[in-house]
């Protein structure tokens, strides 16, 4: 038990369980790319926390973090582009339609 | 009540921020508001790192979510239905189940995180400009693999971001 | 070529070419016969200068067979040869209508070289292998109408006969050969004692078997079933005569008891025969007795001490008999009956015919100048100067009486008739033969003297006996054609027809017993075969059982092949459904089991991701548990 971390950790797992919410609840692909988001931040917030009280002098904590951060990026690209091709072949981005992989 | 110092109350209360704004982003109608609410969520982790003493990453993640936001701002705007939130559907499903595992998602990783023993503290931290030529250092001689990689990636999601977002083209058929 | 081998060999080379060739019997019989004859006639006139031939052939060992020509032997064979010759001539005419030539020309000729061979051996062997083949010969030749009821037993009858007696003559060769040591026939004559006494008396019954004397007389009337050539061939002059041959050969040897013997059984022969003759109704049988009657006297002659005389007499029978059996064969011709009840008048048919008849008959009874009358004057008078004269004397006379008496007989039945003249096929070759015949019968008695001069022992001759011997003849002869059998005879007759049988006569004393006998191991060989067919039973039974045991092994195994094939079957059954019920049940559950997880596949995104959260989530509970540090 360490006290100093339970701010940015608690942060964290909150940040995680609304994203894991959002993800699985949003019928929107844009939605549901904003709780991946939060999923990710929420990581971010925990590694950076680890970093500044256990590892200071590990530049690769920080590392790790610009990692997540491009991971973001491409993401949000990929899923935006995936996005506007979906929109023009059916004309919306809602989840309840997209069965077409239905095995 | 112990003395809280000023770090920590910072954090808290960025973290405080980050979580309210989050919660606000599922539960708002209106879809503006939501990408604004995500966005002032990122920027409030972003201060969570600069409170942390991570002065670099803290820029770059307020830099980063900023453009990505407003990016985000339109497509939804592009996308949705209802932008403006004027209409009263509740755009969910699978609720039950999703506030069940997001809650237990929560405590979980709150049990672990509390009742882990994350071992000696670490003393203090260097200054940002050190911590800045440490980080160039590293990028440059241990992970550069791992950037090289990175970089990679981006084209390649780039690429086929690009690909999948350019118009089919019309084929001739006379 | 010597001449004795042509003498045999040519009518012998001619029997063969007939079967062999089958066809023109007559022509081929003729050349062989007369072949034979001119060769016979050369080795004549050969030992009647002096010379004498001798062929020797290999036989048993120490003991070679011989073929000699000596007086004796070459004036037989000269005998058979023209008597033979031309009675071949008559038969190419009597046998004209009929369809067996070849078989009946092949006959002769085979009982010609037969009989040659008989006359001129040297010794024993060779002469009781001719013996044998002319009885064969005989045998085929009596029998040449098989077809005919009554023959084939005639046949029979007269084979058995005289095979019967044969049995002395086997005997009485063995008896010599072994005394003598050798098998030649002159060297045997030396014989003395009591070996001669025996082998003389078994000589007779041989010599009384061949020539149809009592009591073995009565073949010879059966035999007259044959053609008439046969009769006037085998049955007058040759086949009947070996029994006399024998005799007159072997007489040197004969002690004086058998020579006795030999007169009575001749004496008493001559008498009975002659009586049957004159009973007879049959115009052959009647020449038959008269046959064994005239053999009877020669054996009277033998047994005076004569055979010189016997011999004379035989040579003049011959030629007698054979033209009495030949007219009495166109006689049969023409009136297609031999009895006397067909034939009254068939002289006066054919006068020719009935002519040269007479006079063969006047011949046989020893009317002058013919040559019975010389032959049967020197039997007389031997019976005169030998040393039982009365006995013989009255043998002699009496037959002579007899002989005129059945002969006129013969004449008067020929004579006193209708004429009924039927075409007779092949006369003129009949007439022809003879005429030839009758002529020698006439004519023979001028040849006696240079005959005599070939033998040392002088001819017996006596005025007395020519006296007795003419009176006897004529008294005969008017007796016979004037006074009929019946009277003559008077109670004998009915028993000279059955021939004097006596107590059953052949059939009881050798027919039956032989039957019975024959009976008896045929019971014998059936039984046994009944024997050995239960034996053949047996076998059989054990190898049904056998079988039976067989079969059910077999049975047995099939059972358990088929067992086998249901076990196989059955596993089959366990293996199909079972193993393979147990993989399709396998196969259901998870087709099942698929169909079931294929609903987790909905295709939605969110469904998708929640199951990602979970089973990430309770993956890093599972991996994260050993971590706690609670």
């Amino acid at each position: 038990m360490t006290p100093e971390l339970f701010p940015a950790l608690i942060t964290g797992a909150a940040l995680f369980g609304i994203g894991i919410y959002g993800a699985l609840s949003q019928t929107n692909l844009v939605m549901l790319l904003m709780g991946v988001e939060l999923i990710l931040a929420g990581a971010m917030v925990n590694l950076v926390a680890f970093w500044h009280h256990l590892h200071p002098d590990t530049p690769a904590g920080q590392m790790f973090v610009l990692i997540v951060m491009t991971v973001m990026a491409v993401e949000m690209a990929v899923g935006f582009g995936v996005a506007i091709a979906r929109f023009r072949a059916i004309g919306s981005v809602e989840m309840e339609e997209a069965a077409e992989l239905k095995g | 009540m112990a003395m809280i110092s000023a770090q920590t109350f910072f954090i808290s209360f960025f973290g405080l921020a980050a979580v309210w704004f989050g919660v606000v982003v599922f539960r708002t109608h209106s879809m503006m508001r939501s990408a604004l609410a995500l966005l002032f969520s990122q920027t409030a982790i972003g201060a969570m790192f600069i409170g942390m003493q991570a002065e670099f990453l803290g820029v770059l993640q307020i830099m980063m979510m900023a453009t990505e936001m407003s990016i985000m701002a339109i497509f939804m705007v592009m996308f949705m239905m209802d932008p403006g939130g004027l209409g009263k559907m509740d755009m969910t499903h699978q609720k039950r189940l999703s506030v069940i595992t997001g809650l237990v998602a929560f405590v979980a990783i709150v049990a672990v995180a509390v009742f882990t023993d994350w071992g000696p503290l670490a003393g203090s931290v260097p200054d940002s400009a050190q911590q800045t030529e440490d980080l160039g250092l590293e990028l440059m001689g241990r992970s550069m693999l791992i950037f090289e990689t990175a970089g990679l990636t981006l084209l390649t999601a780039m690429i086929a971001a690009t690909a999948v977002a350019v118009e089919p083209i019309k084929r001739n058929r006379d | 070529m010597n001449l004795i081998a042509v003498t045999i060999l040519a009518p012998l080379a001619a029997a063969l070419l007939i079967l062999l060739l089958r066809r023109i019997p007559g022509a081929l019989a003729l050349s062989g016969a007369t072949t034979g004859l001119l060769a016979s006639l050369a080795l004549l006139a050969d030992t009647g200068a002096g010379v004498s031939h001798e062929i020797q052939l290999p036989g048993l060992p120490n003991l070679p067979l011989s073929l000699i020509a000596t007086p004796l032997t070459t004036l037989l064979s000269g005998l058979v040869a023209i008597i033979g010759g031309l009675v071949v001539v008559y038969a190419i005419g009597y046998m004209k209508r009929d369809d067996e030539k070849v078989r009946f020309f092949a006959s002769m000729l085979l009982f010609v070289a037969a009989m040659q061979t008989l006359v001129l051996a040297g010794d024993w062997i060779l002469l009781l292998a001719a013996w044998e083949l002319i009885g064969l010969a005989s045998y085929l030749l009596i029998g040449f109408w098989f077809r005919r009821p009554g023959v084939k037993s005639a046949a029979t009858r007269a084979f058995l006969y005289t095979r019967s007696a044969d049995l002395g003559l086997y005997v009485a060769v063995f008896i010599l050969i072994a005394d003598a040591g050798s098998s030649d026939i002159t060297t045997t004559l030396n014989t003395g004692g009591g070996a001669a006494t025996a082998a003389g008396l078994l000589l007779l019954v041989a010599a009384m078997g061949k020539s149809a004397q009592t009591p073995l007389h009565d073949w010879l009337q059966r035999a007259m079933a044959g053609p008439t050539p046969v009769s006037a061939l085998l049955h007058s002059a040759t086949l009947v005569a070996a029994g006399a041959i024998l005799l007159i050969r072997t007489a040197p040897m004969l002690p004086d008891k058998v020579l006795l013997v030999i007169g009575i059984v001749g004496g008493i022969t001559t008498l009975v025969t002659g009586l049957i003759a004159l009973g007879e109704r049959d115009l052959k049988r009647t020449l038959a007795a008269s046959t064994s009657s005239q053999y009877g006297l020669m054996l009277v002659a033998v047994g005076a001490g004569a055979p010189l005389a016997a011999l004379l007499h035989l040579l003049a029978h011959a030629f007698i008999k054979s033209s009495l059996f030949l007219g009495a064969g166109v006689f049969q011709h023409s009136r297609d009956s031999t009895a006397f009840s067909e034939l009254h008048g068939a002289g006066r048919d054919r006068p020719w015919i009935f002519f040269g008849f007479a006079l063969a008959a006047l011949a046989l009874t020893g009317i002058p100048p013919l040559s019975g009358f010389f032959s049967k004057d020197a039997i007389i008078a031997a019976a005169l100067i030998s040393s039982y004269a009365p006995l013989f004397t009255t043998f002699v006379l009496a037959s002579t009486l007899l002989t005129g008496a059945y002969m006129a007989r013969s004449l008067r039945i020929l004579w006193q008739g209708n004429i009924a003249l039927h075409n007779i096929a092949g006369l003129a070759w009949m007439g022809a033969a003879l005429a030839g015949l009758v002529i020698l019968a006439a004519v023979l008695g001028a040849a006696f003297p240079a005959i005599e001069a070939m033998f040392s022992d002088p001819l017996p001759g006596n005025n007395v006996a020519v006296i007795l011997g003419l009176v006897a003849a004529v008294v005969g002869l008017t007796l016979g054609w004037f006074v009929p059998a019946q009277r003559l005879l008077g109670p004998l007759r009915p028993w000279s027809q059955r021939s004097f049988a006596i107590a059953g006569g052949f059939n009881t004393w050798v027919v039956r017993p032989a039957l019975a006998t024959a009976r008896s191991c045929e019971r014998l060989e059936r039984a046994l075969y009944n024997e050995v067919l239960a034996l053949g039973r047996l076998g059989l039974n054990v190898a049904r059982s056998c079988e039976r045991l067989e079969r059910a092994l077999y049975n047995r195994v099939l059972a358990l092949g088929r067992l086998g094939l249901s076990l196989g079957q059955a596993v089959r059954l366990g293996d199909e459904r079972g193993i393979d019920g147990l993989i399709f049940s396998l196969v259901r559950g998870v087709t099942y089991l698929g169909s079931r997880a294929r609903r987790l596949q909905s295709g939605l995104i969110h469904r998708e991701l929640a199951i990602t959260v979970v089973v990430t989530a309770l993956i890093f509970a599972t991996l994260l548990i050993p971590i706690l540090t609670f």
